[in-house]
């Protein structure tokens, strides 16, 4: 039984894409309670970048709200956003590149800049506007 | 449609022959009582008196031949005026209008091949030749060399003699939206070159009628139109409204200008960009922000000083701001919010905020500076120095204290627009050209749909500015506005010398536009050193730094 594993569980979910992860929490409890671990999540965020973070951006991220929060937040929809690359007759195709260090750094200043917002709502709202641009949007039928 | 107006002339038709007003009467009695209004067309939704269809349809007619079948305005010969003599324009048109030729324009009995013919030289017969009945097609937009008139000729063989003319010439609002968009935008500069003659009563006549094309218009330029006519509308009727707006209300404004543009987060990231670098090796440092508001730059350069390799300095904050009407503390509340935040990512934070009703009231004295082997200082202003030109002597007085504080550097972020010009009427024509542009890019977001709250908002916010750089004089006027040429002369005629973003802060500012969705149109440009955003081809907010000359880096 792979349940048996845990270490080659992990060893296999580490190398899922974020999407995956997400519906392999779903699977069982022992499987929930694993994903949910944010380790999963910082190795999804920063283990392909070409240079391994500094050690102090584990405790800031983990005091942020952790790896998982800056995945969903900022890191995904950072990455999707600039994979797409335009390309001269005006249409975007996807790029598929290793996320590199300026963009982490600027994934790690919005998710600062979306605690910070978060403090003046009083813990009212789930998620703070200023990271709103980020989001994809549906185009109701103009 | 068409085949309303053909109904609405078979109609007619039928009623010309008997278009006596007895019989007319008679009609109405014989159709059950439908309040007067024609019952076929109430059917349709339309609501139109019985007594007054003869009319409607006549004019209808005379619409739909000017219109042509694709709906474009049939354009003949053209007669061409002095381009730059706007107001003179307007007096000639105004002038034709209410000549004998006047009943000809949309409605009215013409005789067959007349041409309505703009000839400068006619004598205003009538006594009141500010009366806008109606207004004819304007002026052909684009060509810079020559503006041409366009003269409508009306095509009179189907125009049945027998038809009543009606009392007065009504206007008629033609639907080309692209000339329609034209007229608006000649109209608002003929209103604010009547302002500028001191020609009130012309002026007052021309804002009644932009506020009638800018509601028909749609989109962009549709509201920034009504920003403007209204601002205009305050300067002739000398209506200044106290600054209503708590300063409260005002903030949240610019937090939804923030959220539904890059303009302030590119602030922010270049301005803090520079800050970092300035800051490198240092271990106390000390920023004096004469723009804290909510406080909303400082969370980002936080986190990157806490994570740069050897550990972050002891990081001071003064924080300068207006008064509030309710004498809450906002700045406080603003520091203690930091302070958390500090906490959080482990940094050691101590705050200060100064309560100041002009930048000019603060001098380095008050604000505790330690020397620069102790601490290295940077000062930052986004959006906040332009209000010190409104008094003289003011700027020059906070330029000194900002040298006294003996910083590292100097970081300067403005409106890339001359909204200070000596002569209103150019203030005006530049404005007009800006606020046209940031309202385009706000439009064009696809973050925005389009009745959303924070676009709303966001133009409320700008539309505080339009009315103060339209409306507002002397001390009141403070969003004066300067390009950064103009920026530099005086930072450099006042013991500044410059010092350039570096390719880090643009290429951070490249991205951090690329995440905009939709907003492809805007663009960084790197100008000698300082960095601007703008809306494809206009820049329109620049980032500049500065430090006091003399200063080793």
């Amino acid at each position: 039984m792979l349940n048996d594993h845990i270490d080659i569980l992990i060893e296999i979910l580490q190398k899922l894409d974020g999407r995956s992860l997400s519906t392999a929490a779903c699977v069982c409890k022992q499987w929930h309670a694993i994903v949910r671990n944010d380790s999963l999540w910082e190795h999804l965020c920063f283990g392909k970048m070409s240079l391994t973070p500094s050690l102090g951006v584990r405790s800031v991220v983990t005091s942020l709200g952790g790896y998982r929060r800056l995945y969903m937040l900022c890191v995904r929809p950072v990455v999707t956003r600039l994979k797409k690359r335009r390309v001269n007759n005006g249409e975007t195709e996807l790029v598929k590149r290793v996320w590199d260090k300026r963009e982490a750094e600027l994934s790690l200043s919005l998710f600062c800049v979306e605690y910070y917002e978060r403090l003046f709502s009083d813990g009212g709202e789930p998620t703070a506007k200023s990271l709103k641009f980020l989001c994809t949007t549906v185009n109701v039928g103009m | 449609m068409k085949r309303d107006r053909e109904r609405k002339k078979d109609q007619n038709t039928s009623s010309s022959s008997s278009m006596h007003p007895t019989k007319a009467k008679e009609m109405n009695h014989s159709l059950p009582d439908s309040g007067g209004m024609d019952e076929l067309l109430e059917v349709l939704g339309y609501k139109v008196k019985s007594t007054d269809m003869a009319d409607v349809a006549q004019k209808l007619e005379q619409l739909e031949m000017v219109m042509g079948d694709d709906g474009v305005l049939q354009l003949s010969d053209t007669v061409h005026y002095n381009p730059s003599d706007l107001s003179g324009w307007v007096q000639s048109m105004l002038s034709e209008l209410n000549t004998s030729c006047n009943d000809v324009v949309l409605g009215g009995e013409c005789s067959s091949g007349n041409m309505i013919d703009f000839g400068g030289d006619k004598v205003v017969a009538n006594n009141d030749p500010y009366d806008l009945s109606v207004i004819p097609g304007g002026a052909i937009y684009g060509s810079t060399t020559e503006e041409s008139r366009v003269i409508k000729r009306m095509r009179s063989e189907d125009v049945s003699s027998d038809m009543m003319p009606p009392e007065s010439p009504r206007p008629v609002v033609l639907v080309d939206s692209q000339e329609a968009g034209i007229r608006l935008v000649h109209t608002l500069m003929a209103c604010a070159e009547a302002v500028q003659q001191d020609n009130m009563k012309l002026a007052d006549a021309l804002v009644k009628h932009v506020g009638i094309l800018a509601a028909a218009q749609a989109g962009a330029m549709g509201k920034v139109a009504t920003y403007f006519a209204g601002a205009l509308a305050q300067r002739i009727y000398k209506i200044y409204p106290k600054d209503g707006l708590e300063t409260s209300c005002w903030e949240i404004l610019q937090m939804h200008f923030y959220e539904s543009s890059p303009y302030l987060k590119f602030a922010h990231f270049t301005a803090n960009q520079a800050i970092l670098e300035a800051f490198a090796g240092a271990t106390r440092v000390h920023v004096v922000d004469f723009s804290l508001n909510q406080g909303m730059q400082w969370p980002a350069l936080m986190q990157a000083l806490a994570l740069r390799p050897g550990g972050p300095p002891t990081f001071r904050l003064t924080g300068v701001g207006p008064p509030q009407p309710d004498n809450t503390d906002a700045l406080q509340q603003v520091g203690w919010k930091l302070a958390q935040l500090a906490e959080t990512i482990g940094v050691q934070f101590e705050f200060r905020g100064f309560v100041a009703n002009s930048l000019a009231d603060i001098d380095a004295s008050m604000l505790d500076i330690k020397p620069s082997e102790v601490e290295v200082v940077a000062v930052n202003s986004v959006f906040e120095m332009h209000r010190l030109l409104a008094r003289p002597g003011a700027v020059d007085k906070v330029l000194d204290s900002i040298k006294a504080m003996k910083p590292k550097i100097v970081t300067l972020v403005e409106q890339e627009s001359n909204h200070n010009g000596a002569v209103f009427l150019d203030r005006f024509n530049e404005a007009l050209h800006y606020y046209s542009t940031m309202f385009d890019s706000l439009e064009s977001s696809a973050l925005s749909q389009p009745m959303s709250q924070d676009l709303v908002m966001s133009e409320v916010y700008l539309g505080r500015q339009i009315c103060n750089i339209v409306a507002s004089e002397g001390t009141d006027r403070v969003e004066r506005h300067e390009t950064l040429t103009q920026w530099r002369t005086r930072m450099n005629s006042s013991g500044f010398e410059p010092v350039h973003l570096g390719s880090n802060a643009f290429k951070q500012a490249s991205m951090l536009l690329a995440l905009f969705a939709g907003g492809d149109g805007y663009r960084v440009e790197e100008n000698d050193g300082c960095l601007m955003l703008g809306w494809h081809t206009r820049p329109l907010i620049a980032t500049s730094a500065w430090k006091p000359s003399g200063i080793e880096s």
